[in-house]
């Protein structure tokens, strides 16, 4: 039975895979927007 | 595992003195009252990531969730998901900019202040007030019993005095430094935290053999599920429930859709976007959020369910049945077996932290909604800085008693009422609010009022989890419930958040091509 580091049910491996892809999301989008101000234009 | 008192009480006291320099700290720099309510509006990134993360994530979502991982099986990681993907990028991205622009445009000074000042009425400041103070002792209470368990449990001092020094400790640096001290000792209770969770999920894999071997063993014990859980629809603790069953129902609107969404409008996180200097401070502040709050609550179920595999492989039991039938005792039960000596102490550090973090931060929203938005309401908030600090006092108290008898295993239940009562009172209001050019403000009302109300009483009549144990539906109906299922087990959010943001769409929509009557 296919398995992600020994987890079968994919409802859970999917969910492992959501929790660290969002993590890393955060990361690449307070790298990218390090200096964006935004409506004040600073 | 007796843990030396020695380094303990060295460690200990290191911790405190750091938690009170830090405190001092931040009173030295409160001079006026908006220091005091919000840091000044000048906080760090840092600071504000941190604090923001380790006022969000309390012992209820170490302890009491993890507990319940524990007890149904990694599937709560579905909640950690939400919780970085609503608490986090949503909430930071399409809310925190907003708020933190509205704050400064009206100069709003606390949550319900925004309220009343972006619907130019001081009606929804008092409204938004009271429903804090309805709502937020309940969770406050969760969070000091959390703290009060484990430092019964790990330094074997009684409930009662663990749970006092543990209140007043926190009071004494909120009451004095208000949000500085609190933001400044967030942030160093956070860096705590992220240390001691790491250390927990490394240990934990290599007691079990490894990540793949480790989840493995908690696959294979699924034939252990107990008769009565397995009846409910529980398949394992590496498996989700199956799909409509009354613990799929559970884990999925409870858990992880009143808790994540409910994220989104909890009073003492908003106030964190005020705080904010500029947006780019909100930028930086989601690139450390997001992998924190992965490393607290993913860590805290995942090692909750696979507490399952140790306590099966040193005792013969599964987790729950080896903590007594007591969810809230399996992870200080783990730790206090599991653990080598320091990292007890450091974890109960950790633990320290996480409910020490999210208690400041409750204490001064809660005594700051009595003051500021209940009785200065639209004009005297900002006189005082020791009416401030005498509303601080006056919360921590009555949190206290209600924590001295509310029963075990009440964590994870308090923590997901109070997170669905924000969510189903203030999302829509608050959402509408800070976006629509002219907000209605009979909508906000309105919506409010209907989302508290409904809330209250598919909580207290149809909800079987909370309306057992408060018991007013079998006192006025003679039935624990008055419907059946599925509704009994489908949480109270669920039913009234869509309902709240129907009233206010409605409302708002209405006005659309009115003049604001102001």
């Amino acid at each position: 039975m296919f398995s992600v580091f020994g987890i079968t049910d994919p409802a859970i491996w999917m969910g492992y895979a959501l929790a660290i892809g969002l993590a890393l999301a955060c990361i690449i989008y307070g790298a990218i927007n390090w200096n964006k101000e935004g409506k004040d234009g600073s | 595992m007796a843990v030396n008192p020695l380094t303990t009480t060295i460690l200990v006291l290191v911790y405190v003195a750091i938690t009170l320099v830090l405190g001092y700290m931040g009173y030295k720099k409160t001079v006026h009252a908006e220091d005091y309510l919000l840091a000044g509006r000048a906080s760090h990134p840092v600071v504000i990531a941190l604090s923001y993360g380790a006022t969000f994530i309390s012992t209820s979502a170490i302890v009491g969730f993890g507990g319940v991982a524990a007890n149904l099986g990694m599937g709560m990681i579905w909640l950690t998901v939400f919780n970085i993907g609503i608490g986090i990028l949503l909430a930071f991205v399409l809310f925190g900019k907003k708020t933190r622009e509205k704050g400064a445009e009206t100069g709003a000074l606390t949550f319900p202040d925004l309220m009343g000042k972006i619907f130019h009425t001081p009606k929804l400041q008092l409204i938004s007030g009271i429903i804090i103070l309805l709502g937020m002792p309940l969770y406050t209470a969760a969070v000091l019993i959390g703290g009060a368990r484990f430092l019964e449990t790990t330094l074997s001092i009684s409930y009662t005095t663990a749970l006092l020094g543990f209140a007043i400790v926190v009071a004494i640096y909120v009451i004095y430094g208000g949000l500085i001290a609190v933001m400044y000792t967030d942030a160093f209770q956070g860096a705590v935290m992220l240390i001691g969770m790491s250390i927990l999920l490394v240990l934990t894999y290599i007691y079990l053999g490894g990540v793949t071997a480790g989840h493995k063993a908690l696959a294979a014990m699924s034939s252990l599920v107990p008769e009565a859980l397995a009846g409910q629809g529980m398949t394992g603790w590496a498996s989700m429930p199956e799909l409509g069953s009354p613990i799929w129902f559970t884990l999925v609107t409870t858990l992880v859709l009143g808790v994540g969404i409910g994220v989104l409008a909890q009073p003492q996180l908003v106030v964190r976007f005020m705080t904010a200097k500029e947006n780019r401070s909100l930028n930086r502040a989601v690139l450390i959020g997001g992998p924190f709050i992965l490393m607290m609550t993913g860590v805290a179920f995942t090692v909750g369910a696979l507490t399952n595999v140790y306590f099966y492989q040193h005792m013969g039991k599964i987790a729950v049945d080896a903590a007594g039938g007591n969810v809230d005792s399996v992870i200080p039960l783990y730790i206090n077996m599991a653990m080598p000596d320091l990292f007890v102490i450091i974890f109960m550090l950790t633990l320290l932290s996480a409910a020490m973090s999210t208690l400041s931060s409750l204490y001064h929203t809660m005594g700051t909604a009595l003051v500021c938005d209940i009785w200065g309401r639209g004009q005297r908030c900002a006189i005082s800085l020791r009416a401030n600090q005498i509303g601080c006092v006056v919360m921590m108290v009555v949190s206290v008693l209600l924590a001295l008898a509310m029963p075990a295993g009440i964590i994870a239940r308090a923590t997901a009422m109070f997170m669905g009562l924000c969510a189903s009172a203030f999302l829509p209001a608050f959402a509408v609010g800070v976006y629509a050019k002219n907000p209605s403000r009979t909508g906000a009302v309105v919506s409010m009022i209907v989302g508290t109300v409904i809330w209250f009483l598919w909580t207290v009549f149809v909800h079987t989890a909370e309306a057992k144990v408060l018991g007013i539906s079998q006192m006025l109906t003679g039935a624990v419930t008055i419907l059946g299922a599925p509704w009994t087990v489908i949480d109270p959010l669920v039913i009234a958040l869509p309902i709240s943001i129907i009233v206010m769409v409605v409302y708002q929509l209405g006005m659309k091509n009115k003049t604001y009557d102001s």
